[in-house]
């Protein structure tokens, strides 16, 4: 299998805007994509993140800012000479040709040899292990298959930059998983630059050198997963990636405050809160921990509900004066709790993240 | 005995689907849809005097008259259809591609209205735009243009193609519309991320994916253009020779014929035009559904 | 000097889209095509007597011919008489069909579509040769034939809506609450194909009043046949009525197109 012939490229926006009228769905868009990284862009539906990619392919023009492709501007180019490999959310496969002359078709375009492009389709075929494919139609093939061909599809013309647009988004749980590890096995071979829209956090934490969390044609934070998660730059990346508990509290002084009866430090943030103002405090389930009855600066509740995640469970509190509360446990040590049962939990980190009410 | 029970029990349900729900639909086509065409085609072969014959068919397969009404009919037939065709397959893809929200539906009624159109008014309207005193003949005389000089009439073959075209474009839109907005937008824009030019894209993808829908379309246009009786009637009474036409003028009785059941034979020749034309038409429908699943 | 509150704003780039030229071709076309026969013969409506002047005199004028009113009434009352048997006819197979009878569907499916296949004329003939005496003596057969003429679309009509609603789900949920079949299709299924009742009683209704062919070929008069008659004195009154009928037409369906529609529920049903 023969990586990638060109050198992967770093992929630049910069002040990457898209109005439509009063509309922003990009507003000032600041983002690199090293050599060979992964990066994903993550939000909820309308954040902008599939405008982003658009322009990046060429779809779609941008109202300002600046498309770099290793350093070299590309605005102007025309989509279909931007040398970029776009996998589409489904339906890009061209139903009139087969698995072959689908993958064969960007090579037919760029009027490649016709035994360089049969050796090509085959080394795209065995690099998603369709080779027995090669002659069916796109309506013959799973939901799974057809993401499979417009990888190779894509892959088969030597992009510099991969683009994928939730590619997964319309197959069934199941084959999720197991495509979007492919697809990062895939990109770790060939070393290919990639930028990876999703809606689904999990996606994107999972395969991603590091990732972007958009809102409103925003960045709020790009970073390595485990950043993102343990240190979110703003309550919406807090509750975006990950689960989180968001309890009212109570702004006690500088610094500090009164959560269910437990005093917590608050982090530093931009705008210092008043004191005796209201917040909400974000903590994570796994930040919080059983305690026994005993303990009297820990918070009591009632057990209202357990969901079985296999070595988790995830364990729903009922509290007066918050919605329910969710922990995880180990199943095994969660194995005695009955829903109805009292419990107390205490929060154990250093420090937790607050927002406006 | 509990089996016996649970039988019964099965039974009752309404499990069964049954045809009988369905008898008084099948008796009305039956006997005001089946019966009088299998009625019409038995008689065609009957003689003058109740005998089995194919003397009904003779005038038809041999040159003569009623031949060429049938070739008249078929040259009209594939000139008005190959007209709305080509125009309609053009509107079609203008309308898809730039007539949207509401704009887009006031359209779509528009071409329904025309496409249903036809018959005597229409025949009307034409002859008043271009008949020998009408407005646009005038306008054109006016410039210089006097579109009566030569053979032309709007009673003519020539006139009926133009009458006709004017409901044989709106129905092509109409039916080949949601073939063009069946071409996924992700299948340009992935040719186009492949480096393909907009040409390539259409003739590897679009115009492959969209022929067995012409094609289909084409032939229905054909059928309605061979089966058109009141435009033709309003236009040409004798003076264009068209089978529907002739049948009318035999059932009239304005032409008598040594063969008094040549009405019929004409009626299941053009039965029997219509159902190949058909055919054809369910045929390339099932080719453009392959592709689609 | 500041910035701009956008920064740095780019030119859009002006790329040369087909757009234009081909919208542009196409309204010329389509005015050729379309507009000038009706503008022609809407100009041409409107002359006086004696060819000279403006008037509305054309369009009054089949309005105070013998005939009017009667072969008028009779277009109505066969119309009226179509669409109803339609209703009666189709409603209760569509529904049985889509519910039960699903393996005939094809079979009927392929009966509704003859009518389009089989040509007008022919069938007048097969009407000639095989209906009873009784029948041919009466404007009633045509009745039926309108029935018969519609039904490819009135088909259509009531299939399409009958896919959009759950019948199955419908059904059984009405039946599990404890109705009875005939609530059940009066209360829940009728209500619920309103859209698709309506489309096929206009469709019946619509074809039967203009129906030209089958008519003229059984020798009966009905406002399209009498007016062809009518307009062979006074050319200028038929091509009014013409005018007036499109134009009508347009605006009228214009009007429905553009008013705001209530969306049906779409239930995607797992089976």
């Amino acid at each position: 299998m023969s990586k990638n012939d060109r050198e992967s490229c770093t992929l630049e926006l910069r002040g990457m805007s898209r109005h439509f009228g009063p509309v922003k769905a990009l507003d000032g868009l600041d983002l690199t994509v090293r050599p060979g990284e992964l990066v994903a862009l993550l939000g909820p539906s309308g954040c902008g993140k599939t405008t982003a990619l658009r322009i990046v392919a060429g779809l779609e023009v941008a109202t300002s800012g600046e498309l770099l492709l290793n350093g070299e501007r590309y605005n102007e180019t025309p989509a279909n000479h931007r040398d970029m490999g776009m996998v589409f959310q489904s339906y890009s496969l061209f139903p009139n040709l087969t698995v072959s002359e689908n993958i064969d078709y960007g090579l037919r375009a760029r009027k490649v040899d016709s035994d360089k492009r049969q050796k090509r389709v085959i080394e795209m075929l065995e690099l998603v292990a369709l080779e027995s494919k090669a002659k069916s139609y796109p309506h013959q093939l799973s939901g799974g298959q057809q993401q499979r061909v417009a990888l190779a599809r894509a892959l088969a013309i030597q992009p510099r930059v991969l683009l994928l647009d939730e590619p997964l988004s319309a197959l069934d749980a199941q084959v999720r998983g197991q495509i979007r590890e492919e697809i990062r096995r895939i990109q770790l071979d060939l070393g290919i630059t990639t930028l990876f829209v999703t809606h689904d956090q999990e996606e994107a934490m999972a395969i991603s050198d590091r990732v972007g969390v958009m809102s409103h044609g925003q960045l709020e934070q790009i970073d390595k997963p485990i950043v993102l998660y343990n240190s979110p730059a703003t309550a919406f990346v807090a509750t975006f990636v990950g689960l989180a508990n968001r309890i009212p509290a109570e702004i006690t002084a500088k610094g500090k405050a009164k959560v269910l009866n437990q005093k917590v430090n608050i982090l530093e943030s931009a705008e210092p809160f008043p004191e005796g103002s209201k917040v909400n405090v974000i903590i994570r389930p796994e930040s919080l921990e059983l305690v026994s009855e005993s303990d009297d600066e820990a918070t009591r509740g009632i057990v209202a509900l357990k969901s079985f995640l296999g070595p988790m469970t995830k364990v729903g509190i009922a509290v007066e004066g918050a919605p329910l509360i969710h922990l995880n446990i180990s199943s095994r040590d969660v194995r005695k709790l009955d829903i109805g049962d009292k419990i107390s939990f205490r929060i154990s980190s250093d420090e937790v993240m607050a927002e406006r009410v | 005995m509990g089996v016996v029970r649970a039988r019964s029990r099965i039974r009752s349900s309404g499990r069964g689907s049954g045809v009988l729900p369905l008898l008084p639909f099948f008796l009305f086509t039956g006997f005001f849809l089946i019966w009088p065409v299998v009625a019409v085609t038995l008689r065609s072969f009957k003689g003058n005097k109740n005998e089995w014959t194919l003397a009904n068919y003779r005038p038809i397969l041999h040159s003569g008259p009623y031949f060429h009404a049938f070739i008249v009919s078929l040259k009209l037939s594939l000139i008005t259809a190959l007209i709305g065709s080509l125009l309609g397959a053009f509107f079609a893809y203008v309308i898809v591609k730039y007539a949207r929200g509401k704009f887009g539906a006031v359209v779509d009624s528009i071409s329904a209205v025309f496409a249903n159109s036809g018959g005597v008014p229409l025949a009307f309207m034409f002859v008043a735009a271009f008949g020998t005193e009408g407005i646009v003949t005038k306008v054109l005389k006016s410039l210089g243009w006097d579109i009566y000089a030569g053979h032309f009439t709007i009673f003519s073959f020539t006139g009926v193609v133009m009458v006709y075209s004017f409901f044989q474009v709106p129905l092509m839109i109409l039916v080949f519309k949601p073939a063009i907005a069946g071409l996924r937008r992700e299948w340009e824009e992935a040719s186009t991320n492949l480096g393909a030019s907009a040409f390539t894209y259409w003739r590897r993808v679009g115009i492959p994916i969209l022929t067995p829908s012409f094609v289909g379309a084409f032939f229905l246009l054909f059928a309605g253009g061979f089966s058109a009786y009141a435009t033709a009637r309003a236009l040409t009474v004798g003076t264009v020779p068209l089978v529907p036409i002739i049948i009318g003028t035999l059932v009239d009785g304005n032409v008598i014929s040594d063969q008094t059941n040549l009405g019929d034979s004409l009626a299941v020749g053009m039965i029997v035009v219509a159902t190949i034309v058909m055919a054809g038409y369910i045929w390339a429908q099932r080719q453009a559904a392959k592709w689609r699943s | 000097m500041g910035t701009t509150a956008s920064g740095e704003v780019e030119k859009l780039m002006k790329r040369f889209t087909l757009k234009w030229p081909l919208v542009i071709t196409s309204s010329l076309l389509a005015f050729l095509i379309f507009i000038v026969p009706l503008y022609g013969a809407a100009v041409y409506s409107f002359k006086g007597n004696g060819g000279k002047g403006h008037s509305w005199v054309n369009y009054q004028w089949l309005i105070h011919q013998d005939g009017f009113y009667p072969s008028l009434l009779t277009s109505l009352k066969l119309a009226v008489l179509a669409a109803f048997l339609t209703l009666a006819l189709m409603v209760p197979t569509m529904v049985y069909l889509n519910l039960k009878g699903q393996k005939y569907k094809s079979l009927v499916d392929f009966l509704c579509i003859l009518p389009l296949i089989i040509p007008v004329v022919s069938l007048a003939i097969g009407a000639q040769v095989a209906m009873p005496k009784i029948l041919q003596n009466s404007e009633y057969e045509l009745v039926f034939f309108f029935v018969i003429i519609a039904l490819p679309y009135t088909y259509r009509a009531l299939d399409t809506s009958l896919q959009t609603v759950a019948l199955k789900t419908l059904v059984e949920a009405s039946r599990s609450l404890g109705a009875s079949w005939t609530s059940t299709i009066m209360l829940v299924i009728v209500p619920a194909i309103r859209s698709g009742i309506t489309g096929a009683l206009f469709l019946t209704f619509a074809l039967s009043i203009g129906e030209y062919t089958i008519t003229s070929l059984l020798h009966w008069e009905t406002f399209p046949t009498w007016t062809v008659v009518a307009a062979q004195q006074n050319i200028l009154g038929a091509i009014a009525i013409s005018v007036f009928s499109f134009v009508g037409a347009i605006a009228l369906l214009s009007i429905i197109a553009l008013l705001p529609k209530r969306n049906a529920q779409r239930v995607e049903v797992d089976e």
